[in-house]
């Protein structure tokens, strides 16, 4: 995803939000490195990469806005989940 | 060889707990071992105890037998092979073409999130946490290397 804008500010700001991507993904792993079992982590991992890697090239800001809520929401829910198991 | 002389050393340490919590005859006789000292026995409890320091029989080897569950120490040599070790089980690295120099993106057609995960590999490898700022630098193997020396201190 390496488009050419005309204005440097809002490519500054298209890799503020790649970075953040990155970021979520590398909290999803390690929030799926906690997981019990390791067949669940596999497919977690493999269903986590599937996902971010399918919607890679994606353009518009909303529906990467979209997304990244979408990954926050399923991050969260993943968390709690764990939480839970552990009590 | 070795294996023999650690397991005359665990038997010989095995041997006096035995004794010290077996107050049965029965057990303290079972526990001596046949073919090594018999012991009078008596169930007083400080002769039991002074009997057992004063008579062991210190295994020749002894105090060497002690082992520590640390790791082996970290060389720049073990650091590259473990680096390139864990990336050769990446599935979506070409074992070939792997080299320490060789950039994830441009030579090996890796993308972000594939870094990502390569670092998360070399954390659960080297058991410590890479910071985000640093890691989306770490774009080599020889650059991953040097990282990690840092961090572990490793000089040579």
């Amino acid at each position: 995803c390496y488009l050419i804008l005309s204005f440097p500010a809002r490519r500054n700001l298209f890799f503020l939000q790649r970075q953040k991507v990155l970021g979520i993904y590398r909290n999803m792993l390690k929030t799926i490195r906690q997981v019990p079992d390791e067949a669940d982590r596999k497919y977690l991992r493999d269903w986590a990469r599937g996902e971010f890697k399918r919607n890679k090239n994606a353009t518009e800001q909303d529906a990467i806005r979209m997304m990244i809520t979408q990954a926050n929401n399923h991050l969260e829910e993943l968390q709690k989940s764990l939480a839970l198991a552990r009590s | 060889m070795a294996a023999r002389v650690l397991q005359q050393c665990v038997r010989s340490f095995a041997r006096p707990s035995l004794r010290l919590c077996s107050g049965n005859l029965a057990v303290r006789a079972a526990a001596a071992p046949t073919a090594a000292l018999h012991r009078p026995l008596s169930f007083a409890a400080d002769s039991r105890r002074t009997r057992w320091l004063g008579q062991s029989r210190t295994p020749s080897v002894g105090v060497l037998c002690r082992q520590y569950g640390d790791l082996p120490p970290l060389t720049l040599e073990t650091i590259k092979d473990r680096v390139l070790y864990v990336l050769k089980l990446y599935d979506k690295i070409n074992p070939e073409k792997l080299q320490t120099t060789s950039h994830f993106m441009k030579d090996l057609g890796l993308d972000s999130l594939d870094q990502v995960e390569i670092i998360m590999a070399m954390e659960d490898e080297f058991g410590f946490e890479i910071p985000d700022a640093e890691a989306e630098k770490l774009m080599t193997p020889e650059e991953i290397v040097q990282y990690i020396a840092d961090k572990k201190d490793v000089y040579e």
